[in-house]
């Protein structure tokens, strides 16, 4: 199987790369994992008012489960937290023309996002 | 077991016949178990299930069948049937999978979701043979790879072990502990990926 030239850009240039301070409040950490691969793709956002500001992730996978935490991270950066759980996976799949086999790659990006936000969430009601 | 349609003796695999020596179509529902002519259970003896695929291929081995073209062409399939059976009976893996699926477990894909704290160590493996990669043979990174290699392969037999333990017996069709064994297979994957990916790892750095 041949990856699409979005792939192979993200994967050899992946964008946001790195880690947030997990224990800042201004800091939402997603971690999630695929079973079935064994990848494991760690998603953080830093927040501030409801907008998220910067976004890094740091992914052990394949090339799509890389792709897609990558351009998931670019995608939320400057968004609302509500607009930023409004992406979906297939939007995912459309832009990187992933196969169906790579499917699951792009639910774990989804499922990071949502994860992180939520973490937020949780910090924030915390303090409140 | 159903007796043989061609000449009624008691049949001890549905692939094919021992007394008279015809291949049969087993029913689709066949299972690893069915193949082999055993009731499903966590426990398989190694040695009778050698001696049973050593009997049953025999039956089922083509080049027994030159003759029938169509006898050979069900001979191969069965064949297949038969290896595939023999392993995933053999691999505990496998076996608890299947059981579970039977059982009406939850798959893959339906208990997806790990706890974060495992997840997070799961991050940390990967940092850790991210660390050691390239590294020299006798560097920090290395060591810690090397512990790192022993821990995961004695976590990953012990969650074997914890399974196997709650499949003896076999639970009950539905109940609540094939969720947390469902659980316990994925972690494994998670620990068999991790352990791939070390073996890999000194593969490439000739050591073994």
């Amino acid at each position: 199987m041949a990856y699409s030239d979005k792939v192979l850009d993200h994967y050899n240039n992946p964008r946001n790369v790195g880690s947030l301070d997990k224990d800042s409040d201004a800091v939402g950490t997603g971690v999630v994992g695929a079973p079935e691969c064994g990848d494991v793709m760690k998603l953080q956002i830093q927040v501030e008012g409801d907008t998220i500001v910067d976004a890094k992730f740091k992914t052990f996978g394949c090339g799509s489960a890389i792709a897609s935490s990558s351009l998931a991270t670019e995608w939320i950066k400057g968004k609302k937290l509500d607009e930023a759980l409004e992406i979906k996976n297939t939007e995912i799949v459309e832009e990187l023309a992933l196969p169906p086999v790579k499917i699951h790659c792009s639910v774990l990006a989804e499922d990071a996002i949502k994860a992180a936000v939520a973490d937020f969430k949780s910090k924030k009601n915390k303090d409140e | 077991m159903a007796d043989c349609s061609a000449c009624g003796a008691a049949l001890e695999t549905p692939l094919g016949c021992e007394a008279c020596g015809i291949v049969l179509e087993s029913p689709p529902e066949s299972g690893p178990f069915d193949i082999f002519g055993l009731k499903p259970t966590w426990n398989v003896d190694e040695r009778d299930l050698k001696r049973r695929l050593r009997r049953f291929g025999r039956i089922v081995h083509p080049d027994f069948h030159m003759g029938d073209p169509a006898q050979q062409a069900l001979a191969e399939t069965n064949s297949a049937a038969l290896n595939r059976a023999f392993e995933v009976l053999l691999d505990p893996f496998l076996r608890a999978d299947w059981i579970l699926e039977r059982l009406g477990g939850p798959s893959e894909q339906e208990e997806r979701q790990m706890p974060q704290a495992f997840l997070m160590e799961v991050l940390d493996w990967n940092e850790t043979l991210d660390a050691a990669e390239g590294a020299a043979a006798d560097s920090p990174e290395r060591q810690a790879l090397d512990r790192l290699a022993e821990t995961l392969t004695e976590e990953r037999d012990a969650r074997m072990q914890a399974i196997g333990r709650k499949l003896s017996p076999l639970p009950e069709r539905g109940a609540p502990v094939l969720r947390t064994i469902r659980q316990e297979l994925n972690a494994i994957r998670y620990l068999s990926r991790a352990l791939y990916r070390i073996r890999d790892l000194r593969y490439g750095a000739g050591e073994i």
